[in-house]
């Protein structure tokens, strides 16, 4: 056999485990859905935890589990020496890092790679090319994609006589437009400007978060496109070069940067069109030289134009729409990948059908947030927890009734995605299983997705994607005070209901079997919640 | 028999502009609450014709208030139920208390738990309603803490880095 041969891509695919064992690098629902598809192709898996996730899920599905620190993530799941050491001690052969903590930390790849260990992910040398956000845009503006209209060079924040500089510069690009952190993600570091005598005061704010935060100081603009959709592709690659598009997802409903709703394929794009984004996002990933599953984010506008806005190189945390739609298992297949296989004849098959999909899937995340009060977290211990199921349904989490919901991570609680033939069949299983969802103990997201799934607006197309930040706030807050209304009247017939069967001698703690006996009355009931009849 | 109860919400879950309600309940006729599985109660509204589903889990009867959680929609109410004349005499002396206090301190207490990542006032200081008091981060966030109204920072009871739990206490105006 010839090196060439011998180097060569491995195609005895499914003959044996990509793996024999593969540590998880993270926790919640990303490393539940790890370990699923480990457990699925035969691999032994490796749990990581913080002493806040000793009973966690994640651990207790893992065939074995290391502590690694304290329960803030610095202290553990971000420790990529602990992580490391962790592989080496348990014998495993690849890290799987999920999404956040440690996903797309280009020094932490390369660490794992130095170990002798396989990053289930691109290259270290492509994380780094593509995390920083001012090569990808310089990179995919030279492989001929259109980049959002900005800078292409970190803004020299520390020259007070390079400011006059900066505006001139910003003036060009025209207001309103963003200060963004060249190592950003998740709106760190992200100003809105919209005048230029706000300019200087909006590049020192955002640079001092981006160094906090990433420790790169370093901004750069963009213009503010509005309005404008959030489209991203979902890519896949393998060794050898061939990267193909997995199909599209719109995200547009987001507050603050952080999704909430997620659906595919995006709806109201021609095939043409499709054609056209996908390509565009191969060419982008291409130039990269990406591996491994990645997604190329544009924003789309009322010109149905697309502009490219960034490439990040993991598992997104809305992977499980692409997947319902395209018969694709991602993980399973960056598993392959990361072992050396070719991409599997289902992911040409699926990307050959990617611009004429025959399904829509929607994604809603359930957090421990919120919606009233600007999304602010709201952790504490989950008491009922009744999930949906039936046709259609896929239900990722890592919590039960009984679970903490701790205030160290992020607050994301389950993925509720549901599948069917249109998007309009998909919106009313969305409504039909959110009725079917009851959680307390915790507020959740859980008002909101109720409305978007019957909202008119939203059944005829995304909206914008400053729709939340801009309407929700007056919705909410309408919403939640004809729920309370109703709260109120029911908390005072339960009270009273007990009482009166407190003196009639009977025991308020079993309550079940009691038929339809009259208990109480509450005036002035009104609708809110309707169980299906 | 009616009763009147007053109803309103608990400092865990209100919101600003949440006023506490007195409602008229009784034990008979036409609307029932039912029991419905473990903890979920049904409220059947009058003629039969509508269905609520409320969660109603752990209650805890404290001097006589008595504190429910309820779920309406996905949105989650921790609710105090009193009987109407005993929360009178109570808002009465509560108000006598408040008179004597007007300008008094106020407390400013955590309403998420968290870790302080900045605290932005030193005593003496004099802040302006919203302005900021300190920085809590929970859940990878940053949550400012703004001043409910006007004052003077009297004392600062957390340091940087510490981690709080929901109620503590952060700030206390004057």
């Amino acid at each position: 056999m010839t090196a060439a041969a011998t180097s060569s891509l491995r195609k005895d695919r499914r003959a044996t485990p990509p793996f024999r064992r593969v540590l998880v690098a993270n926790r919640g629902e990303i490393a539940v859905r790890i370990i699923r598809a480990c457990r699925e192709l035969g691999i032994a898996t490796v749990a990581v935890h913080s002493s806040a996730d000793t009973d966690a899920m994640h651990v207790r599905l893992a065939d074995e589990s290391i502590l690694i620190g304290e329960a803030s993530a610095a202290a553990s799941y971000l420790r990529g020496d602990a992580v490391i050491a962790a592989a080496l001690t348990t014998g495993s052969e690849a890290i799987h890092p999920g999404y956040g903590f440690l996903a797309e930390r280009a020094s932490f790849a390369k660490a794992v790679e130095d170990a002798g260990l396989v990053f289930v992910g691109p290259p270290s040398g492509v994380i780094a090319a593509l995390g920083d956000k001012l090569a990808a845009r310089r990179g995919a503006a030279a492989a001929g994609v259109p980049v959002v209209p900005g800078t292409f060079e970190a803004a020299a924040i520390d020259r007070p006589d390079a400011v006059e500089a900066i505006v001139a510069e910003a003036e060009k690009i025209g207001f309103p437009l963003l200060v963004k952190a060249a190592a950003g993600g998740g709106g760190k570091g992200m100003r809105r400007v919209t005048r230029s005598a706000d300019l200087p005061a909006a590049l020192a704010a955002g640079s001092a978060e981006a160094r906090s935060a990433f420790g790169d100081g370093s901004v750069y603009l963009e213009r503010v496109i509005h309005p404008a959709r959030h489209v991203e592709v979902q890519l896949i690659g393998d060794r050898e070069g061939t990267i193909v598009a997995l199909g599209e997802r719109d995200c547009s409903l987001q507050r603050r940067h952080q999704k909430l709703v997620e659906e595919a394929p995006a709806p109201g794009l021609t095939p043409a069109e499709r054609r056209d984004l996908h390509e565009t996002a191969v060419r982008a990933a291409r130039a990269a030289g990406l591996e491994n599953a990645a997604t190329a984010e544009f924003l789309f506008d009322l010109e149905r134009r697309f502009w490219f806005l960034e490439v990040n190189t993991r598992l997104q945390v809305e992977h499980g729409v692409t997947e319902l739609v395209s018969d694709v298992d991602i993980v399973r297949e960056q598993l392959w990948i990361a072992a050396g296989f070719q991409l599997s004849d289902e992911v040409r098959v699926a990307a050959d059908r990617a611009a004429e999909p025959a399904r829509h899937a929607i994604e809603v995340r359930l957090s421990a947030e919120d919606p009233a009060r600007e999304f602010a977290p709201a952790p504490g211990t989950i008491g009922r927890w009744e999930m949906p199921s039936g046709p259609g349904i896929r239900i990722d989490t890592a919590v039960e009734a009984g679970a903490r919901v701790p205030p160290e991570y992020d607050p994301l609680i389950a993925k509720l995605l549901v599948v069917d033939a249109t998007r309009d069949a998909a919106l009313d299983r969305l409504a039909r299983a959110l009725d079917e969802t009851s959680i307390d103990g915790i507020q959740t997201t859980l008002p909101f997705h109720r409305f978007i799934a019957r909202d008119q607006a939203f059944r005829e197309g995304p909206m914008s994607i400053d729709w939340v930040d801009e309407s929700w706030p007056a919705i909410a807050a309408n919403r939640r005070s004809a729920a309370l209304d109703v709260a109120t009247h029911a908390a005072a017939a339960a009270v009273v209901a007990s009482t009166a069967d407190r003196e009639a001698g009977m025991s308020d703690e079993s309550p079940e079997g009691r038929g339809s006996s009259a208990w109480a009355r509450s005036g002035r009931l009104r609708a809110i919640e309707r169980l299906p009849r | 028999m009616t009763r009147l109860v007053h109803v309103g919400p608990s400092t865990a879950t209100a919101l600003p502009g949440d006023e506490p309600r007195l409602v008229g309940a009784s034990d008979a006729d036409d609307t029932v609450v039912e029991a419905f599985g473990p903890g979920r109660w049904v409220v059947h509204g009058p003629g039969g014709t509508d269905t609520w589903a409320l969660n109603r889990p752990a209650r805890i009867d404290r001097d006589g208030v008595t504190t429910v959680e309820v779920v309406v929609d996905g949105w989650r109410f921790e609710l105090e139920v009193e009987d109407a004349a005993r929360a009178a005499l109570r808002r009465r002396a509560t108000r006598a208390r408040d008179t004597g206090t007007a300008s008094g301190p106020l407390d400013v207490r955590a309403i998420i738990p968290g870790r302080v990542a900045a605290v932005r006032v030193t005593v003496g200081d004099t802040v302006e309603a919203g302005g900021s008091l300190l920085v809590v981060e929970a859940m990878k966030m940053q949550n400012e803490i703004r001043a409910p109204r006007d004052g003077i920072v009297e004392r600062v009871a957390v340091a940087d880095g510490q981690t709080i739990d929901n109620g503590d206490l952060l700030v206390v105006l004057r």
